[in-house]
């Protein structure tokens, strides 16, 4: 074997510093985690609430957290996968399902805070921007966006997520730059673009396309949507219906879960610092109680 | 060229990070909250900029006096000539950390309460006082064997070695 050069010696090892876990993990951005996180010196304990909008290739999860130096706590969840609790079985991580979210978590946690009934939000989605107005006994509930490692592109499904509790009541801090049917040239957002969006108008036109030019793909691409007799023109009507269902009851559904089954043991139990030294008293008399016969054997 | 008494002069090591804990801070010591009256310890964290004490401050502890928006007001003691003064600085959060001097304190304030409630509760007068060690008590030594030890009488012949 020809002679390579070690590339990484010991004294490589020796001298490098690893990076944060999570940043190792690729799952935490710390400059923006730290600039989320901060809070006022002089608002000393009060907690910084902020809205996590997380996308995985089939679920969204949106959550309200604050930090404490134990570990974040979370106030609220939601998931997409609860959807189809509210009449929404399809389309479970596109934009019109982020809204969705949104609003379920912004409804669960004003009505887990009691301020459901103060602050309804925007009932009709229109898509225009909208605003929390301050209601007359408390301030509205503020929470930051935290987007993650997504790339805030116009349009981006974290910011259904973010229309949609917006529209639920939270005041979070947050321009119309980024919402889909903003036009840059114009720099004016559409609000008919948007609330297509909000409503799967997207959706429902390449429906209309791939039903003209490409009916077999439309049929295995969609196959789900045709099962449950979802058209295309019927498609807003069914966000409309899980937008009511949500604003009437957002409580979250605990499911009953079998206890989880006892599984085998493959390797060996970590023992505690008591077993380890009992274990070794043992090993030491066994011994000495061998090496007792031995010496005896030896005498004889 | 002189030397040169710049504000950080002299601190190539004091202010240096330590051994591969270089680059991003931990995010407690944002979380961390500070009341007025605390006692805090002063210690200058390099990778962070603004807010710096001076080098004098490097490991004083103080109490607090003022809490800004990212800064806390710390007074520290400093001798000047001949009289010491109350500074009163404002340093980042980033370079002030929790002091544990009156940990030891506040946990014997409770168990004192503790033991005091206790006390009234059986009718018996106790002294918390703490009371510094006393001599060790008298002590019996066991095992111990008597050897004479005598001195040899001095052989010449012997000990001369070598040259007479």
């Amino acid at each position: 074997m020809p002679f390579v050069k070690a590339q990484k010696t010991k004294a490589y090892f020796k001298r490098y510093q690893v990076k944060f876990k999570r940043r190792r993990e690729g799952k935490t951005d710390y400059r923006a985690r730290n600039r989320l996180i901060n809070q006022d010196k002089n608002k000393y304990n009060t907690p910084k609430y902020r809205l996590v909008a997380r996308f995985t290739n089939k679920d969204i999860i949106a959550q309200i957290i604050h930090a404490s130096i134990s570990g974040d706590i979370v106030l609220a969840a939601a998931y997409g996968h609860e959807l189809p609790h509210y009449g929404l079985e399809v389309g479970l991580t596109n934009y019109a399902a982020a809204y969705c979210v949104g609003l379920l978590l912004a409804r669960r946690t004003l009505k887990q805070l009691e301020m459901d009934a103060e602050y309804e939000g925007n009932v009709e989605a229109t898509g225009e921007d909208y605003s929390v107005e301050p209601g007359e006994s408390r301030r509205p509930f503020r929470s930051l966006l935290d987007v993650g490692l997504v790339r805030t592109t116009t349009g981006n499904r974290v910011f259904g997520v973010l229309k949609g509790a917006l529209d639920g009541g939270i005041d979070i801090p947050h321009s119309e730059k980024r919402f889909a049917g903003f036009n840059k040239d114009s720099k004016q957002l559409d609000p008919e673009v948007h609330r297509k969006y909000i409503y799967g108008g997207h959706v429902a036109s390449y429906m209309r396309t791939l039903m003209e030019d490409e009916p077999e793909k439309y049929q295995s691409h969609f196959s789900e949507y045709i099962k449950r007799g979802i058209e295309a023109d019927n498609l807003e009507g069914v966000y409309k219906k899980v937008h009511a269902a949500i604003r009437a009851n957002p409580e979250a559904k605990k499911s009953e879960k079998p206890p989880p089954k006892e599984h085998k043991r493959y390797n060996l139990k970590k023992l505690s610092y008591e077993e380890r030294k009992a274990k070794l008293i043992d090993r030491l008399k066994a011994l000495n109680s061998a090496a007792g016969v031995d010496s005896d054997e030896d005498d004889e | 060229m002189p030397a040169g008494h710049g504000l950080r002069s002299r601190t190539r090591d004091l202010f240096s990070r330590p051994f591969r804990k270089k680059g991003y801070i931990p995010l407690s010591t944002y979380l961390r909250t500070y009341k007025i009256g605390d006692y805090v310890d002063v210690k200058v964290n390099g990778a962070v900029h603004k807010g710096m004490p001076h080098k004098f401050y490097h490991g004083r502890t103080g109490r607090v006096w003022n809490v800004t928006k990212r800064a806390i007001g710390v007074e520290v003691n400093k001798q000047v000539g001949n009289r010491i003064i109350r500074k009163r600085i404002h340093v980042r959060v980033e370079h002030v950390q929790p002091s544990r001097c009156t940990e030891e304190f506040k946990l014997r304030k409770l168990k004192n309460d503790q033991l005091k409630a206790e006390a009234k509760a059986r009718g018996e007068v106790i002294s918390t006082k703490r009371q510094p060690e006393g001599p060790k008590p008298g002590f019996m030594v066991e095992g111990a064997m008597l050897e004479t030890v005598t001195p040899i009488p001095y052989d010449v012949v012997n000990d001369l070695k070598g040259g007479y």
